[in-house]
């Protein structure tokens, strides 16, 4: 037997790890339900009523609804970017065979050394400078550049399997370097562009430091993931309403993964070679 | 799909590599070439590149605040730097850090990978589970902690449950256990999920070169360590760099989420140290020369662990 009596210790040290994946998550739902009182005199026990009381209060006192449009608004309108960017940026690279081409894919590549963290306040300057501080637009403009190295080599990747035939077809049918990009290359190309979407859409709902340096705290115009730690100090710290609201961040998150599950997974991995 | 293939290093080494196979005759012209290619570069220098450089530049500047004049200081910022006991203390806790967290999580998460990638029995729950930690955003993350670490919360109610009552703290306010609750954190989310980034790799090694050793006597220690590390070892390299700029630049989130880098000094970390100079002391070429600091450091470690890894057969 390949699992035999020797895998024992293995099994106990994995299962006690899930377990430690899983506990605080089973706390944080059991909290969601529950008063402070009740979290902190019997913080494992399950919650006694169902009530929706927590999540309301998180609603109204962070004006979480408000933020989660925002993210919305913020990760949608990111994502179609990108695409908008990397794909012809990625269908230029994969056909063309010039040395231009081969220094441009090695620039992309470069980004993945880049930490983008380390230029926060450079980029909270340039934010400053072109008038969109404090502003969505400038998250929606920025995250795309951020994911574009990439995005751009993966989607290169998936390009160059598709075979020259297919395109020289649609050219013999009198197809223009547009058609082919939007009637050849895009359909055959779908995982690809699924997978990208997936890794970026994790990365951009997820977005904190730059979304709180420069979208900043006004409630209109704030992400879900600054509203968040507001719940600590408006609340006095009603861990119950705190951790309400951190469930519902996670909620678009998990339903994604739940529905996605193998995708996103290959998402998340091809996606971890980024910052 | 190979897109764990590029691995930083060799993408750094590609624009340097002669331009591929010579491409014979020339050939007919392929229309609506590289120009297609410009928006998204533009975008990424704009973006990522030009603020990137700013940064050296902002850290030879005199700018005491956001609406002050500005002068030119030279090397100043950097000798200021250098005389303050605030960036030894984070220079101090970045050390312990790494030194803890990484070892820690690299061992712990290629095992689980391995564990993972021999399809015991619930492996595919297990997988469910360790990308949990992947999904959660920071903040969400912190405040799952800030939650069970609070004097009342999840980590003292089971440490009352068992009897350690005398052990319980105030875990994030107090200075010899602040550090710990980051590195813990840290650990806690990037194991899982570096180990279903070894597990993938190691799905792709041939069943029978670990049938093989197995045939030959070798235990599963013996297969983990002896053959299967030896072969994904430049990948073992390219997680580690991945892990070590995560934490590296990543930890001024979680500072900042949940400890504010006190109490005193005690869990300042350098890149927690950037964003507090620059957005709450608005010291702004303090911030960027410590910066460019933590800019130097992550090249040197990036170097140094690639060098370790290097695939040595």
């Amino acid at each position: 037997m390949k699992h035999g009596k020797s895998w024992l210790p293995a099994h106990i040290l994995v299962w006690a790890y899930a377990l430690l994946l899983v506990i605080p998550l089973y706390y944080l739902v059991a909290s969601s339900f529950k008063t402070n009182d009740q979290i902190f005199a019997h913080p494992f026990s399950p919650p006694t009523s169902l009530s929706f009381g927590n999540f309301s209060e998180a609603f109204s006192s962070a004006d979480l609804g408000m933020a989660v449009v925002n993210s919305g608004l913020v990760t949608v309108l990111s994502l179609a970017l990108t695409l908008v960017l990397a794909l012809p940026a990625a269908f230029a690279l994969a056909r063309s065979t010039g040395r231009a081409a081969k220094v441009v894919e090695g620039i992309f590549s470069l980004g993945f050394l880049i930490p983008t963290f380390a230029a926060l306040f450079p980029t909270f300057l340039l934010a400053a400078a072109t008038g969109l501080f404090h502003t969505r637009a400038f998250m929606v403009l920025f995250l795309p550049a951020t994911a574009m190295p990439l995005s751009v080599v993966i989607l290169v990747q998936f390009m160059r399997t598709i075979p020259k035939e297919m395109e020289e077809a649609a050219r013999m049918d009198g197809a223009s370097t547009f058609t082919v990009l939007r009637h050849v290359y895009t359909p055959m190309c779908l995982p690809g562009i699924a997978t990208i979407l997936l890794m970026n859409f994790l990365t951009f709902w997820n977005e904190y430091l730059y979304s709180l340096v420069i979208i900043g705290p006004d409630p209109s115009q704030r992400t879900v993931q600054v509203a968040l730690p507001t719940l600590k100090s408006l609340t006095g710290t009603d861990y119950g309403v705190l951790t309400a609201g951190t469930v519902l961040t996670l909620v678009p998150v998990w339903v994604v993964y739940t529905v996605l599950q193998k995708r996103m997974q290959q998402a998340l991995v091809s996606g971890a070679v980024k910052m | 799909m190979t897109m764990l293939s590029p691995t930083p290093g060799r993408a750094a080494a590609r624009p340097v590599a002669p331009a591929g196979p010579p491409s014979g005759p020339r050939r007919r012209k392929q229309q609506g070439g590289t120009v297609l290619a410009v928006p998204a570069l533009v975008w990424y220098l704009v973006f990522m590149v030009g603020p990137m450089i700013a940064i050296f530049v902002i850290a030879a500047l005199r700018w005491p605040g956001m609406l002050q004049p500005v002068s030119f200081a030279g090397f100043d910022n950097f000798r200021t730097v250098w005389d303050d006991p605030v960036f030894w203390d984070s220079v101090r806790n970045t050390v312990v850090q790494m030194v803890v967290a990484l070892p820690i999580m690299i061992v712990c998460a290629y095992m689980l990978g391995y564990y993972v990638a021999q399809k015991p029995p619930g492996h595919r729950v297990i997988r469910y589970l360790l990308f949990i930690p992947g999904l959660i955003s920071t903040p969400a993350k912190a405040m799952v902690f800030y939650a069970a670490l609070s004097p009342d919360g999840l980590v003292n109610g089971a440490l009352k449950a068992v009897g350690l009552g005398s052990v319980t703290d105030a875990w994030l306010a107090s200075p010899s256990t602040a550090l710990l609750a980051i590195i813990v954190l840290d650990v806690w989310s990037g194991i899982g999920f570096t180990a279903v980034l070894f597990a993938a790799r190691l799905g792709s090694v041939p069943e029978e070169v670990g049938e093989a050793a197995q045939l030959d006597g070798a235990g599963h220690w013996r297969t983990m360590w002896g053959i299967h590390f030896p072969i994904i070892r430049d990948y073992v390299g390219v997680v580690t760099m991945l892990q070590f700029l995560w934490t590296l630049f990543g930890s001024a989130q979680q500072v900042l989420l949940l400890t504010q880098g006190g109490p005193g000094t005690s869990s300042t970390t350098l890149s927690f140290l950037v964003y507090q100079k620059a957005f709450i002391a608005a010291d702004l070429g303090y911030s960027q020369a410590v910066g460019v600091v933590l800019f130097l450091v992550g090249l040197v470690g990036l170097l140094s662990i690639r060098r370790v890894f290097r695939q040595n057969y």
